[in-house]
């Protein structure tokens, strides 16, 4: 029975074609590779199956459940994936990175301890070093089908890059163990030990090599009780980035404000204006963790195998309302519905922010962008608001 | 006929001078109560014209991106690639006479809450954004979908913007052509229609030499990338 499946795949990048028509099957309990020169299209196949590339034909899917098609139908299915790029946010935690794969409890330590990395299960990311990184990406990749007894899919891009030999090995192991548990594993690797746990071996340009591969034992991971991960929540207060970045902007333009003007001498329009200035400021400063999610390219991992990317919306809504109700102390104003207007229209232009800024994230340099040229459409409607509330 | 493109460029060129000249020298004024500054108003036959053509430019543009984005077609790229730039040009021509007339009119050049000048100030720094952003990528599918995707919502702000000063009058004035409320003196509706005909003329001869220069631009690059694979 196929769990991954690709068919009649045609997929351009940049100015090339790197999948013309293209049909992949692979069945529960398989392992099959990926291998060829750099650049011959092998991350172009594992991002195209977990949904991340849109199709120019074809469609993908994987437990019977739609990925992606070339009519831009998405769905969305548990699976394990670990792309080329570690994905993790030099933020998380260790451990919690774990769980939040897991979305349920379990013993992180013994995993941990199995790649020699239980000392560092308390420590941020950005302190480990690149091989231990890597491993960390490569366990969040298997994770999903370790703790599963039905098969699913586990898709890994050069997971063994960075590895020492030994780990190499264990990975090899591991993934053998994941195949005879019914999962079923495309790997893109150059190392000739993931080549010999291989069912197939896919040479780019496309020869196809079938081999009898080792077969190993399978125990799954016993997971416990399903938990609610709020990853922009905790990343925010561990980062204060959100103060950092939006709320200094607020309150520059708070402080520049008071510093310029005569509270007492305010007309209407321009106290409603004095209040919710503030909150623009913090909303036009974006989502702050859609920088953190920048590094490494984590957003894309988190976009294939969560469907959504940690935000901290719920934050800049507080902050904003607590913003505009410090800009009305400071005039010794108060009006609800401006203190709710402000919580609101914060809350509302960073979505919008947070949106056009993902998406440029398919760009090849996305940062090179002058997204901030966009950000005057926010200034109509906020003059507008000011404007109706203005009494 | 090699050089349509150019030739209605130059045209329309040539027509937009005219009309400026004409509406400054021979054009005659508004009643000296119609307005604050009856004088600055004459900058209408150039402001006019100048909006129309962006409009129209804008309108190339979401085809184009239409055409690249669902068909994929290459003519569709090289559509929004040369509209967004001529939207840009002329977009700039209308929000900058706007300013002059606006600040002689009602004593300041901006209005943050009037709708019309608002949503056109926007739909020329898309343009803006979609001209420099271009310039910071590598052309490929990635960016001309992202690209052409923003050229596509940037449209909605179209219908918003012409239909602004109907629903929202604030600052700007309505309509001056084809409405009920009396019309144009008739030279006044010439100069007008002259520089309507001219813009008209030099928004398409900008986009269709513009389109030429993209194929050329691609064209050059795929005989580098074939002199380099070659050598």
């Amino acid at each position: 029975m196929p769990v991954v499946e690709m068919v009649d795949v045609s997929l351009r990048r940049g100015r090339q074609q790197v999948l013309e028509n293209w049909d992949l099957s692979i069945d529960s309990g398989e392992v099959v590779v990926l291998s060829g020169e750099n650049g011959c299209g092998k991350s172009s196949v594992i991002e195209a199956c977990s949904g991340l590339l849109p199709l120019e034909s074809g469609s993908t899917t994987i437990s019977k459940q739609l990925i992606r098609d070339s009519e831009g139908r998405r769905g969305r299915v548990a699976f394990g994936l670990c792309l080329q790029e570690d994905c993790l946010m030099g933020d998380e935690i260790v451990e919690e990175r774990l769980l939040d794969v897991a979305e349920c409890s379990f013993d992180t330590t013994s995993l941990l301890k199995k790649w020699k990395l239980d000392h560092r299960s308390k420590d941020r990311v950005a302190m480990l070093s690149g091989g231990q990184r890597r491993k960390l990406a490569v366990i969040s990749g298997v994770l999903p089908a370790l703790l599963s007894s039905k098969p699913m899919a586990v898709l890994l891009d050069e997971p063994d890059s960075g590895l020492d030999d030994e780990s190499v090995k264990m990975l090899a192991t591991l993934l053998t163990d994941l195949a005879a548990g019914g999962h079923s594993i495309l790997v893109a690797s150059h190392n000739q030990e993931i080549h010999s746990i291989a069912n197939r071996v896919v040479n780019f340009p496309f020869s196809i090599e079938k081999l009898n591969p080792p077969i190993g034992k399978f125990e799954p991971i016993t997971g416990g009780k399903q938990i609610q991960r709020m990853v922009g929540h905790r990343i925010n207060l561990r980062t204060m980035s959100l103060f950092a970045n939006n709320g200094i902007a607020g309150l520059l333009v708070l402080g520049g404000m008071l510093a310029l003007l005569e509270p007492s001498t305010l007309d209407a329009k321009m106290r409603a204006g004095f209040i919710l200035a503030p909150a623009l400021a913090l909303g036009l400063c974006g989502d702050p963790l859609f920088r953190l999610l920048q590094e490494n390219r984590a957003h894309a991992w988190w976009n294939a195998s969560k469907g959504m990317t940690p935000n901290s919306l719920l934050h800049i809504l507080i902050s904003a309302g607590l913003l505009t109700l410090l800009a009305s102390a400071a005039i010794n104003y108060y009006d609800w519905k401006l203190i709710a207007a402000g919580a609101l229209f914060g809350f509302l232009t960073a979505t919008i922010i947070s949106w056009i800024s993902h998406a440029t994230l398919r760009l090849a340099r996305p940062n090179a962008l002058m997204l901030r040229l966009l950000t005057p459409i926010i200034i109509l409607p906020w003059a507008l608001i000011v404007d109706t509330l203005a009494v | 006929m090699q050089r349509k493109a150019e030739l209605l460029t130059m045209a329309g060129l040539i027509g937009s001078g005219a009309t400026l000249w004409l509406g400054l020298t021979w054009a005659p004024s508004v009643a000296i109560d119609a307005f604050e500054a009856p004088i600055a108003q004459k900058i209408f036959y150039w402001h006019v014209p100048s909006a129309w053509a962006a409009m129209l430019a804008f309108l190339f543009l979401f085809i184009g991106s239409t055409a690249w984005f669902f068909k994929g077609k290459d003519w569709g790229w090289r559509l929004h690639v040369a509209s967004s730039e001529a939207g840009l040009a002329t977009g700039l021509m209308a929000v900058w006479s706007g300013c002059i007339w606006g600040a002689a009119e009602w004593g300041v050049p901006w209005d943050w809450t009037d709708i019309r000048l608002n949503t056109f100030a926007i739909l020329t720094l898309l343009a803006l954004f979609l001209v420099l952003g271009r310039r910071t990528q590598p052309d490929g599918v990635e960016t001309r979908d992202t690209f052409a995707t923003f050229g596509m919502y940037g449209f909605v702000l179209v219908p918003i913007t012409y239909i602004a000063t109907r629903f929202w009058q604030i600052r700007h004035p309505g309509p001056v052509v084809a409405t009920n409320e009396g019309s144009l003196n008739s030279d006044m509706g010439l100069v007008l229609a002259l520089g309507a005909i001219s813009f008209t003329m030099l928004v398409t001869g900008h986009i269709l030499s513009g389109m030429k220069l993209t194929k050329l631009e691609l064209r050059f690059e795929e005989l580098q990338k074939e002199y380099e694979e070659r050598f």
